[in-house]
């Protein structure tokens, strides 16, 4: 199921917390309201986590993870990795990185098999991100952006990718990732995805500003809540068409 | 997004408010004071200026007018023919025309005068142009004050149309009075338009919004419509001809088959027949309302022949868009908006039949190009044979299946924010949910941890005996000194060399005293101000003598006096009187630097020493630099203990430039000449 919410008058969900198959991060807000809507549809299943990362609140865009583990970037401080190891199960494992690139939930993808990963990613990274989470690790672009993280969101089950992919680099990733992929936006129109939602395989957040074209598209390719993909094109082609074009 | 708003035009004044407002800003806006002995060229300056603000300001005002209504010619043809019928489009027309006459007339007539007013040669002929130039504008403007009534009136009523975009998705409903337009129009969307069972209850159209399939639709509610010639059509039956004629909509053209409204199925049928040709290539519904007083089979068979051929006609129309000519549903559709039978089937029809129209229309359109990809789903073909399962925890689907059954609501973050406080007041605490071997743990105390050391590391915790131990020892030590006041070197002297010593020590110690106090003194500013003291006689001093000659104890005052007289800047700054009152109470000697730096934030980089040799600045080594600098520092000491100017010294040149204070100042010439 997909919730609408907002982040302090900020429809940009993504980038106040991370959501996985095994946890959920959210950032420190001032009120307890965009953490409680995590919590209400979350906190059953899986650990939901209050915490800042190198003192920021845009945690979403710094770390990556998956069920297997989290990657923070160096510029996490010793109190918040204790705070992240206290709160997180003990299968989950939580890595701090030397990248040169610190922003690594814009840099790296990835579901709880395959990971997309920045170009210019460093070897080791690489590899830390490969023994880490468990994946394998594609270096890829999507629609010409190298910021991966930023521009795709995909778990187990679907992915949403920036709506000027081709046809051709759609089917290519869908290979590569091994779930069905849709070209769209969130957020009326935004095109960095990742940052207008966070999603795992039973349920997704998006910002408030997500039209209800918008939302349905998300859920038939999540398959939440019984939707399938090909939805899409079916039922729903009529509606994208009169909306985009 | 809608393109087309009338609610932001300026107010347009009467004719006698305009030529208030534009003379009373004259008034406050241009210089008011004149007089008969100034320059001519200044009068005739102060006089023209008047006449041109005017006419600029006239000039404004009509433009925003002329600017702001729209031009019929321009808008979308529906809102053209809309303000048509309303307003009368020659009516329109004329009396924007009218302003832009005035407003050509107003430059005319201020050009004129200022050429006149160039050969005014008296203060009284200026004015008395300046009055004439003033007054036939406003005349001009009194003459198109019928006009600016009628704008204003206008600007009223278009504020208030609906706002209607003609190229978005668009249901329409037309049919006689009193068929159950403005019911259906309730029961779909949240317009609420007035429903009265007499006809022309609705005299304008009405906007509602309905959603279908994602999408957002707009419903028009339109005035029922007579069948009678074009040509006799009253205003508000014109406005659902515009509707009908120009907005690309799904038509739904209600039929009353009771004939409860008062004309019968024949009647409205010869409607239908009679405004057909506006429907072409709009997808057409035919909707009989009312089945709950005739049912749509109990109809005579002269009304059902009637039905069909309408049917038919309809069904042209459809096919007259190339659309599916055998696709019979949803062209005759039946329901009751009074039982609610089938009103959300004629929606879901028009709507659906309207989608499909669009959509054919977009397909055709190259833009589809650039959008194919999204309506694509990349499905993946296999690349290996490993499997890559979701992964939704047991508790997920166990709660999934609970749901249906019930749904208990969780205590959550939020709601014990709002029972404690609120936003800002709650403070959640980080360690509740921490997942630890032992739930005791959660609450312990984290040693806290600065530049990688653990604070706790340096503390002693006995440093409070410590303190004391050595506060002892230097007790001790003091009682000892006392004793042995005049011992030098641990030399004994004899009783008449301590007394000397003693004597000689007094005398340096007084010395040093009157020393500091001559220089405090000296350094201090007189209270006096120094032209009234040139002679430099208010001194302390003679204020204590004066004193103490009239029998008071001076040594308040003096105090006093000392007390306030100015230090040197540097013995006034904050954090100098702070050292000496508190903090140099504690003896706590100061950590070296270098200690210092250590307990700051390390990631801090450190500036460059000023002796480091950098590439290009011409050095060998970092002696030679030394020495340079010392060089250069030695070389400017003398001038700086004088206090003399230097080249980094500010400097103006000219105190009163000539050319600032010299000439006439004519208007705006304030700051250059």
């Amino acid at each position: 199921m997909a919730t609408r919410l907002m982040f302090e008058n900020s429809c940009e969900v993504g980038v106040f917390s991370k959501l996985t198959n095994a946890y959920c991060l959210v950032a420190i807000g001032g009120s307890e309201n965009f953490y409680s809507a995590f919590e209400a549809e979350l906190a059953d299943a899986i650990p939901v986590v209050k915490t800042s990362i190198a003192g920021t609140r845009i945690i979403g865009r710094l770390c990556a993870g998956n069920k297997n583990g989290l990657l923070v970037p160096h510029t996490t401080t010793d109190q918040e990795l204790q705070q992240l190891r206290n709160s997180l199960p003990d299968q989950v494992v939580v890595q701090r990185i030397e990248e040169r690139l610190s922003a690594l939930g814009n840099c790296v993808a990835c579901n709880d098999h395959v990971a997309l990963t920045h170009t210019d990613l460093d070897k080791e990274t690489e590899e830390i991100i490969a023994d880490v989470l468990g994946v394998e690790v594609f270096r890829q672009t999507i629609a010409g952006n190298i910021l991966v993280g930023s521009y795709c969101a995909f778990s187990n089950r679907g992915g949403l990718v920036h709506p000027h992919t081709s046809i051709e680099d759609l089917d290519e990733l869908s290979t590569l990732l091994q779930v069905p992929l849709v070209a769209g936006t969130v957020n009326r129109g935004s095109d960095v995805i990742a940052a207008g939602m966070t999603v795992n395989d039973w349920t997704a957040f998006c910002g408030s500003d997500t039209t209800a074209t918008e939302l349905s598209v998300i859920e038939s390719v999540f398959k939440l809540r019984e939707a399938q993909p090909s939805a899409i094109v079916d039922e729903m082609r009529k509606s994208l068409i009169d909306t985009y074009v | 997004m809608v393109q087309y708003n009338f609610k932001k035009i300026t107010v347009v004044p009467n004719g006698k408010d305009f030529i208030d407002i534009i003379l009373s800003r004259t008034q406050r806006q241009t210089p008011t004071v004149v007089h008969k002995g100034y320059a001519i060229s200044r009068l005739r300056q102060f006089y023209m200026r008047k006449v041109k603000y005017t006419q600029q300001n006239f000039h404004e005002k009509l433009s925003t007018i002329i600017d702001e209504f729209p031009r019929l010619d321009d808008i979308h043809p529906f809102y053209g023919d809309l303000l048509h019928v309303l307003y009368n489009k020659d009516h329109y027309k004329l009396a924007l025309g009218q302003i832009n006459t005035a407003r050509n007339l107003i430059g005319k007539i201020a050009k004129d005068y200022v050429k006149l007013l160039k050969y005014g040669d008296s203060l009284y002929r200026c004015k008395s142009l300046k009055v004439a130039a003033l007054g036939r504008m406003c005349t001009v403007i009194k003459r198109i004050s019928p006009s600016l009534a009628y704008l204003e009136q206008i600007r009223q009523h278009m504020a208030r149309l609906p706002s209607i975009d003609p190229n978005t998705r668009t249901i329409l409903i037309c049919g006689y009075p009193n068929v159950g337009k403005s019911s259906f129009m309730n029961k779909i969307t949240r317009a609420d338009v007035d429903v009265q069972p007499y006809a022309f209850t609705t005299k304008s159209l009405f906007v509602g919004h309905t959603d279908y399939k994602y999408l957002r639709y707009q419903v028009i509610d339109t005035p029922g419509i007579l069948d009678r010639p074009f040509e006799d059509r009253n205003i508000i039956e014109m406005c659902s001809i515009t509707a009908l004629a120009h907005l690309r909509a799904a038509v739904l053209f209600f039929l009353d088959i009771s004939g409860s409204c008062g004309y019968s199925i024949a009647q409205q049928a010869a409607l239908f027949h009679s405004i057909k040709s506006l429907f072409m290539n709009k997808p057409l519904i035919i909707v009989c309302n009312k089945t709950d007083l005739q049912p749509l089979d109990g109809l005579s068979e002269e009304d059902t022949k009637l039905v069909t051929e309408m049917k038919a006609e309809a069904l042209k129309t459809v096919m007259g868009q190339g659309g599916e000519p055998t696709n019979e549903e949803g062209v005759l559709l039946t329901m009751s908006t009074l039982t609610e039978d089938g009103v959300i089937a004629v929606k879901n029809a028009a709507c659906e039949r309207l989608l499909d129209q669009r959509v054919e229309l977009k397909m055709k359109s190259k833009k589809i190009n650039d959008c194919l990809n999204r309506f694509h789903v990349a499905i993946p073909k296999p690349r290996d044979q490993k499997e890559r399962p979701p992964c939704i925890p047991q508790a997920v689907l166990e709660a999934k299946a609970k749901q249906a059954a019930e749904k208990e609501k969780k205590k959550t973050e939020k709601d014990l924010e709002n029972e404690n406080g609120g936003a800002g007041v709650y403070s959640a605490s980080l360690r509740k949910n921490y997942i630890l071997a032992n739930d005791e743990w959660k609450e312990d105390i984290m040693p806290e941890i600065l530049d990688g050391h653990n604070v706790y590391d340096f503390v002693d915790p006995d440093i409070l005996l410590r303190l004391e131990e050595l506060e002892q020892e230097e007790g001790l030590r003091q009682a000892e000194e006392g004793d042995e006041d005049f011992e030098m070197d641990g030399i004994d002297l004899t009783p008449e060399e301590q007394k000397a010593l003693a004597e000689i020590r007094k005398k340096k110690s007084l010395l040093i005293q009157q020393h500091r106090i001559k220089k405090s003194t000296a350094e201090s500013r007189p209270i006096i101000p120094r032209k009234f003291d040139k002679d430099r006689e208010f001194t302390t001093e003679r204020m204590g003598r004066q004193l103490s000659q009239l029998g008071l104890d001076p040594s308040l005052a003096v105090d006093r006096a000392r007390s306030k007289s100015r230090g040197r800047k540097r013995e006034r700054s904050l954090d100098r009187r702070d050292s000496d009152g508190e903090a140099m109470d504690m003896d706590i000697d100061q950590p070296s630097k270098k200690l210092r730096l250590r307990s700051r934030s390390q990631s801090r980089s450190k500036s460059r020493p000023p002796s480091e040799v950098v590439p290009g600045e011409g050095f060998k080594d970092s002696k030679q630099k030394v020495k340079a600098i010392k060089l250069g520092k030695k070389s400017v000491r003398k001038r700086n203990k004088d206090a003399r100017r230097g080249e980094a010294d500010r400097v103006i040149p000219t105190l009163k430039p000539k050319h600032l204070f010299s000439g006439k100042r004519s208007i705006g010439k304030t700051q250059r000449r």
